[in-house]
């Protein structure tokens, strides 16, 4: 099922979405990313149980990407799933978010 | 080392002990099995056994599978019996040989089973044989013959004994060699008739895919077929087409078939009718054709700029003119070819007219369904129910019929048809609110039917992504927030997907619809970029009526006809 949570780790924020990332809610996405941008030194988005994600869900991830490097934060993705991962290729995306395995990596 | 107790034994009263014996068999034995000219061996073989055993002569018989009968292939003493050959059953080798037993002659002079004639012959005198036969699982395959112990006794069962076990291994070392030899007979078999298969499929033309309007398509249930086809160009820009079948099967068809091949088109090269084309091959191959083979063919020529086709038979099954779904039988006139010279072929004129021609080397016409013929009506019946597929999968599903009915094994087709635009065969079509939340279904549904058609997964959900991708920018820019409809459809042609979202918002001008560059990155405009990548191309137009808009995305999938390939 679709769903996106927050949860805090010691100054850092990690996003978790899961189910199908689409126009139908990516905005519920978008502010929560950037909501927890607001919050911590670094972020990390859970991609793990993300099944497809669609443009709209991707330029939510690229806006907290470019938001956090405007404020100087680390913004990270953890452990993209194929689904998710095929999307960042086919949108020449993969080399420009820094993808992680998993949220041990969130504040190397 | 220690020796094993020498044990007397009654079994071996020729004069040698046991161990001497086995001594003497091993001896034999190894000789045998390490040999790499066994002809040699065996030549010493036989004459350690004449020495082992004390006789005057000794001789190894073996059968001879293409003349029947038993030969002298190694032969001892006084007597060279080399080359003589025996009946099987016929004295005391044949009889060792029918009986598969070990033959005792004491008094040979008595002795109804023996042969004289040699005696008489040579001078030699004959006192007593004994002969074992040289047995292996499939019974015997020759014997072992000695003649008169230099002691003058006659020959007792213990000799026989001896006599017996000393065949064993030569019995075995002949039939290794000889399943060797059959080994290295069928690997070189195999090898000629891989090279004759691929000099067959290299006279083949090769494949034009530039809308070209003959294919070709052969079936071969065998390593050599017999059968063949060809089309070139002429210089005034008809096609000349040739299929052809050489009758039987193997190396000598598969030769006459490279040479029928070669002379059809060498003289459908000069633009010669029909029937004139058919006679003077006809005249070649039966100045060398003499081992009652014969080639059934077809010949023709196309003219594309006015559709008429010209085209004679030599005992080739009739060719099918399928046009609207009537089937003419185009019969051949004339008989195979390289029978008779001086033949006259006659032929047939016509209009494609749009149709198709077939023509099938097995004579689909002629073949038997159960125990009614196919016949016209069945051929066009199947003919009918594949017309609406592109020609290649159309001759693939045709033979596939055609093989379940078990009426061909081994085919070769040949089809003349025009390219056309085949009507497109539609996937899926569902009508969905203009509303993010109803994008979920919509892709699941286009998972299925690109699922149903064997696409492979990566290229699937790139797919999808894209229409996805499509139907988000109609909500979002087309609608712009309005309710609405969009129409999905999904249609396969020929090897073409062809997704279509058909809108009633007002007119989106294309210009406006410029995806970014992929190296900038910026969260929008990004929809489209992904479009763009997994597509070969798309298009917006405006919605007939002059509502709406019609958003057109393809991508040519050439595993969806060419499965086969």
């Amino acid at each position: 099922m679709n769903g996106v949570s927050c949860e805090s780790l010691d100054g850092a924020a990690l996003v978790r979405l899961a189910g199908e990332v689409d126009l139908s809610w990516s905005q519920e996405v978008r502010r929560t990313i950037l909501d927890a941008l607001r919050g911590a030194a670094a972020v990390g988005v859970e991609l793990s149980a993300v099944s497809y994600i669609d443009s709209s869900g991707i330029a939510a991830l690229v806006e907290g990407f470019q938001t956090a490097r405007v404020q100087g934060r680390r913004f990270v993705l953890v452990g993209a799933s194929p689904p998710v991962r095929a999307v960042l290729e086919l949108a020449r995306l993969d080399r420009v978010f820094v993808l992680v395995e998993d949220a041990s990596g969130l504040c190397g | 080392m220690n020796m094993a107790p020498v044990r007397q034994s009654g079994a071996f009263p020729a004069g040698g002990t046991e161990a001497r014996t086995l001594a003497f068999l091993a001896d034999l034995s190894e000789a045998l099995a390490v040999s790499l000219d066994l002809r040699q061996t065996l030549a010493g073989a036989v004459t350690r056994i004449a020495d082992y055993m004390q006789v005057e002569a000794a001789s190894l018989f073996l059968l001879d599978p293409e003349r029947g009968g038993l030969e002298c292939r190694l032969c001892v003493g006084p007597v060279d019996l080399t080359g003589l050959h025996l009946a099987v059953g016929q004295g005391v080798v044949g009889r060792a040989v029918a009986e598969n037993a070990t033959q005792i002659v004491v008094d040979a002079e008595t002795d109804p089973r023996v042969n004289r004639r040699v005696d008489a012959e040579t001078g030699f005198v004959t006192r007593s044989i004994l002969c074992t036969p040289l047995g292996t699982a499939h019974g015997p395959i020759g014997a072992l013959e000695v003649i008169n112990r230099r002691d003058g006794q006659p020959f007792a069962a213990g000799d026989a004994e001896i006599l017996r076990l000393l065949a064993a291994p030569a019995a075995l070392a002949i039939n290794n060699a000889r399943m060797a030899r059959e080994l290295i007979e069928q690997q070189r078999l195999r090898r000629e008739f891989d090279l004759a298969r691929r000099l067959q499929k290299a006279l083949l033309p090769k494949r034009r895919r530039d809308g070209f309007p003959l294919l070709g398509v052969n079936v071969s249930a065998h390593e050599i077929s017999g059968d063949f086809y060809d089309y070139f160009d002429l210089a005034d820009g008809r096609i000349g087409f040739v299929i052809g079948d050489v009758s039987g099967k193997g190396l000598d068809a598969a030769l006459l078939m490279t040479r029928a091949a070669s002379l059809l088109r060498w003289a459908g090269r000069d633009g010669l009718a029909p029937a004139e084309w058919l006679r003077r091959v006809n005249e070649e191959l039966c100045q060398t054709t003499h081992d009652g083979r014969f080639v059934c063919a077809l010949v023709g020529y196309y003219a594309r700029a006015t559709g008429h086709v010209c085209l004679a038979g030599a005992g080739f099954p009739p060719a099918l003119h399928y046009r609207g779904g009537d089937v003419t039988e185009l019969p051949a006139h004339g008989p195979p070819l390289g029978i008779v010279a001086g033949m006259e072929f006659g032929g047939h004129d016509f209009d494609l007219a749009g149709g198709s021609l077939y023509a099938f080397s097995d004579g689909v016409t002629d073949v038997r369904s159960g125990d009614s013929r196919l016949g016209a009506s069945g051929v066009r019946a199947l003919i009918a129910r594949h017309a609406g597929i592109a020609p290649e999968p159309r001759l693939r599903a045709l033979i596939v019929e055609l093989k379940r009915l078990a009426l061909v094994d081994d085919t070769t087709l040949l089809l003349l048809e025009e390219p056309r635009a085949h009507a497109a065969e539609e996937l899926l079509r569902l009508d969905f609110a203009a509303d993010a939340g109803r994008l979920r279904e919509m892709r699941a549904a286009l998972r299925d039917v690109l699922d149903r058609i064997g696409i492979e997964p990566v290229l699937r959900d790139q797919l999808v992504l894209a229409v996805d991708e499509a139907a988000a920018n109609v909500i979002r820019h087309a609608y712009a927030g309005a309710p609405g409809d969009i129409a999905l459809a999904v249609r396969r042609d020929a090897g073409m997907l062809e997704f279509e979202l058909a809108d009633t918002a007002p007119c989106v001008d294309p210009a406006r619809l410029k995806p970014r560059d992929l190296d900038e990155c910026r969260p929008g405009g990004l929809g489209l970029c992904l479009i763009d990548a997994v597509m070969d191309d798309w298009r917006l137009l405006p919605a007939p009526g002059g509502c709406g808009n019609v958003l057109r995305l393809r991508k040519r999938c050439p595993r969806l006809t060419e499965e086969e390939e």
